[in-house]
């Protein structure tokens, strides 16, 4: 898996821009770890930072509770 | 006397009334030895999915220092005020004042993606083309 294909080495996107807290109001960021159809994206496909997914999990549902994002793409 | 960070939806038909409730709430928690740190008025958006069948919400953000006691009664203000869709209350460990991107957002009158040809009006009236513009954006993108 490692050999064939060039992968981009996978890093944490909070830790490399020091972000301290993850915003529940920061859209643009919410938005690129959930996939089109709503869900959120799990730290193995990114490489977010265990203690930045709990964080982003939590923003993202107080995200969608606001209506800020959707939950899933069939509303 | 604990820091909260509190956001409600107000119905779209009621939006001539938030300042008027704002002032409500703000007597509120200052007659009850609190303060607010940061108020920011989102305006009216567009929601992600449409709640009690309304599609847009005017959004209000408050960024208080209360006591209990006012947080219960801000709850209750909420709860039984017929125009709040929705609110949500969150703990924070201090006064947060700097404004918030939503709010950056609303000022820069497009999404801050677009912030290279944006500068043109500064209170474009709730535009119902900008998230929708957002979202095959970001398809795109995946």
């Amino acid at each position: 898996m490692s050999s064939r294909f060039f992968r981009r080495k996978k890093y944490c996107r909070f830790t490399a821009e020091k972000i301290a807290e993850v915003d529940y109001k920061d859209l643009a960021i919410l938005k690129t770890f959930v996939t089109e159809t709503g869900r959120i994206i799990p730290c193995r496909n990114t490489g977010t930072k265990a203690r930045f997914q709990r964080q982003l999990g939590r923003a993202i549902k107080y995200a969608r509770f606001l209506a800020l994002i959707p939950y899933c793409d069939s509303h | 006397m604990r820091h909260y960070e509190v956001v409600f939806l107000v119905h779209p038909d009621q939006s001539e009334q938030v300042p008027a409730m704002i002032e409500r709430y703000r007597t509120l928690i200052e007659g009850g030895k609190g303060a607010i740190h940061r108020l920011e008025d989102w305006g009216r958006r567009q929601l992600a999915y449409s709640i009690n069948k309304v599609h847009k919400a005017h959004y209000v953000l408050m960024n208080i220092e209360c006591s209990l006691e006012t947080l219960r009664e801000l709850e209750a203000a909420f709860k039984f005020n017929d125009a709040v869709l929705r609110s949500l209350v969150i703990k924070r460990d201090a006064a947060v004042t700097t404004p918030s991107l939503l709010v950056k957002e609303k000022e820069e009158g497009a999404k801050p993606v677009a912030a290279e040809e944006s500068p043109l009006s500064d209170d474009a009236p709730a535009e119902p083309a900008e998230p929708i513009e957002e979202r095959p954006a970001e398809m795109a993108k995946e």
